[in-house]
């Protein structure tokens, strides 16, 4: 065929008129910034050289095998976030750099999250947004929000990026907000969108400085004290009701308590002697959704100094020093103990004191002391404190 | 408005005018009484009553009418029904509101929607639905009772109606289905958020009319409407 090879002969002969003008030609540029999508494939080209130029690729400085070159070209399969990085390629004999790219791989934005709230009604909301799975690269938020027609300005909280800040212009409004937020980055752009009404999100933030203090001379009180939270700005026209939870540290079940008045709560039914764990919430009184539990305060009731004190490391009120209600044991011997490795364990338990036995379990009725008599029938043994019977049970 | 036989809105109007007339409450015996306060907490219980039982019966009126207003993110813009009671209120004039400019606003508001409910009742479909509806607006108008109670322990007088702002309510020429059920989806949207208003407005009455003693001395400030 003798058409192809004249033509053939010029093209090689253009092309190397091309590479002879390039690597004299081109200038040292910037790397060139490029974005791909994470697991794909992705062909480098080192610049404007040829396709069969003789090149080396490096990345971060390190070698790249020649097995990832087609060509002059580096491929790069099934990109995974560290191949992120600077690639070059110099031209093999010269080293002279031809061309940089600083690769980022990412993933292009899922559909974002995003959520509004008024802990400060009714001065204003502010909403907040994250992206569910990250992508590895920068992205931009861009928020609009909507009252009926009329846009409002959402002002970019000093401190946080991923939140804005709307003031109430008006109160008592029928008609709905919408919040739209669109997220864009190299690799791709997402957008969603949220539509409520004042009142529904309303939620302030939980009381503050919520202390437990026992009361003295009574051993089943508690008196708690808390602050409306800071952020609520007008609690006089808008008050807040409160709700108390309170358990003792040894049970899982919590008591509770609802308030429509008052920072300020007695708690009648503590169990003596038990720490006790207390935590409370508020809500506007009309409108909206309770605040989180605020921080936990922590108190044990009033007790008595025990009569004999049996160690010295026991003080009175402190929780007994034997794990989950002291176990109660009794002997064939007629003698009740407390069964506990704790060489410090109490040898007297104090009225209210949950106390368990191979039989069952119980609260102490009256004071109970080591060496209370056990009165054992045939076959059976009871327990018996200041005379009443506790329980009975049959030995193994 | 010309009252043709058997036209709803002119029998509305009626209606309407009968209700605002409705005679003052007559004030309280100043010597030894409790002040306001007690009347204050009813009416701000009543909001809180009414705010429940509107929201199984708006609950129950928009499945009647079907989607879209059923379906909870409906948002459509505000169109028509513009002589509806609006609660929505710039918030430092709503704050700076004297308790008299507060409590006739209340009652105004309330005075309307009445009488627009009770032309919903009129149009309602269901037995039952026209129960509920009528339930609703005899505890409405215990609340409307309720705040002119409050008024006039204040010693302040029921607003009358000036000649030309009844509320007059009528339809367009061609007031379609659609349109109608859009004014109805209003009518208990504003009626919603006047009864979360209304708590917060009896909420500040509540805080500033505390000691019975001042009761005394708004009366002397009342002259003059």
């Amino acid at each position: 065929m003798a058409a192809p090879v004249p033509w053939a002969c010029c093209a090689v002969l253009a092309a190397a008129a091309a590479v002879v003008y390039t690597q004299r030609h081109s200038p040292q540029e910037a790397p060139h910034v490029q974005y791909e999508r994470l697991g794909s494939d992705v062909t480098l080209p080192c610049g404007t050289a040829n396709w069969d130029a003789a090149v080396t690729w490096r990345v971060n400085g390190t070698d790249l095998a020649p097995d990832l070159l087609n060509g002059s070209q580096l491929v790069l399969r099934g990109l995974e976030l560290g191949h992120s990085g600077l690639y070059a390629c110099f031209h093999r004999d010269s080293w002279h750099l031809r061309h940089q790219v600083l690769l980022h791989v990412g993933l292009p934005p899922r559909e974002p999250v995003l959520s509004c709230r008024s802990n400060t009604y009714p001065k204003g909301f502010y909403c907040s947004w994250h992206l569910p799975t990250p992508t590895y690269i920068p992205n931009t938020f861009n928020v609009t929000v909507l009252h009926g027609s009329k846009i409002m300005v959402c002002e970019k909280d000093p401190a946080l990026k991923n939140r804005c800040h709307i003031r109430y212009m008006h109160l008592f409004s029928t008609i709905k907000y919408k919040v739209s937020i669109s997220v864009s980055n190299a690799l791709g752009h997402n957008a969603t969108a949220i539509t409520f009404d004042e009142f529904t999100i309303v939620k302030p933030d939980p009381p503050e400085n919520v202390v437990a203090r026992p009361v003295p001379s009574n051993p089943r009180r508690l008196e708690v004290t808390w602050q409306t939270p800071s952020t609520w700005p007008d609690p006089e026209s808008f008050p807040l009701k409160f709700f108390l939870r309170y358990r003792p540290l040894i049970l899982d079940q919590w008591q509770h308590v609802e308030l429509s008045d008052g920072t300020a709560h007695t708690i009648t039914d503590a169990y003596a002697g038990k720490e006790y764990i207390i935590q409370v919430a508020a809500k506007d009184n009309e409108i909206g959704t309770w605040s989180d539990w605020s921080v936990a305060a922590h108190a044990t009731p009033w007790t008595e100094e025990p009569r004999h004190l049996t160690t010295e490391a026991q003080a009175p009120g402190e929780p007994a020093l034997c794990p989950l209600p002291g176990t109660l044991s009794c002997s064939s011997a007629g003698g009740c103990h407390t069964l506990c490795t704790n060489p410090a364990a109490p040898r007297s338990l104090p009225v209210g004191h949950p106390w368990q036995g191979s039989w069952g379990r119980g609260v102490v009725p009256e004071p109970w002391e080591a060496g209370s008599a056990c009165r054992g029938r045939r076959g059976t043994f009871e327990r018996r404190v200041g005379g009443s019977l506790l329980g009975e049970a049959t030995p193994a | 408005m010309d009252l043709r036989a058997g036209d709803s809105w002119g029998m509305l109007a009626c209606l309407c005018t009968v209700l605002w007339h409705l005679p003052a409450v007559p004030a309280l015996n100043r010597t030894g009484d409790p002040g306001p306060g007690p009347s204050i907490q009813k009416t701000y219980d009543l909001t809180r009553y009414l705010e429940h039982q509107l929201r199984s019966l708006a609950g129950t009126y928009l499945n009647y009418l079907g989607p879209p207003f059923n379906e909870p993110d409906f948002n459509p813009p505000r169109l028509g029904a513009e002589t509806l009671p609006r609660a929505t209120v710039n918030l430092e004039v709503w704050r700076s509101l004297n308790d008299k400019l507060r409590l006739t606003q209340n009652y105004e508001a309330y005075s309307h929607l009445l009488c627009y409910l009770r032309g919903l009742n009129r149009q309602a479909a269901t037995a039952e639905l026209r129960r509920s509806l009528a339930h609703f607006c005899t505890s409405l108008q215990g609340l409307l009772g309720s705040i002119a109670g409050v008024m006039a322990a204040l010693g302040h007088p029921l607003p009358q109606p000036l000649p030309g702002t009844e509320p007059a309510w009528a339809p367009g020429p061609a007031h379609s289905d659609f349109l109608q059920k859009m004014d109805d989806f209003w009518l208990l949207k504003e009626l919603q958020t006047w009864l979360w208003r209304s708590a917060k407005d009896f909420n500040r009455l509540k805080k500033k009319v505390q000691p019975p003693a001042a009761a005394v001395t708004l009366h002397l400030e009342a002259h003059g409407f």
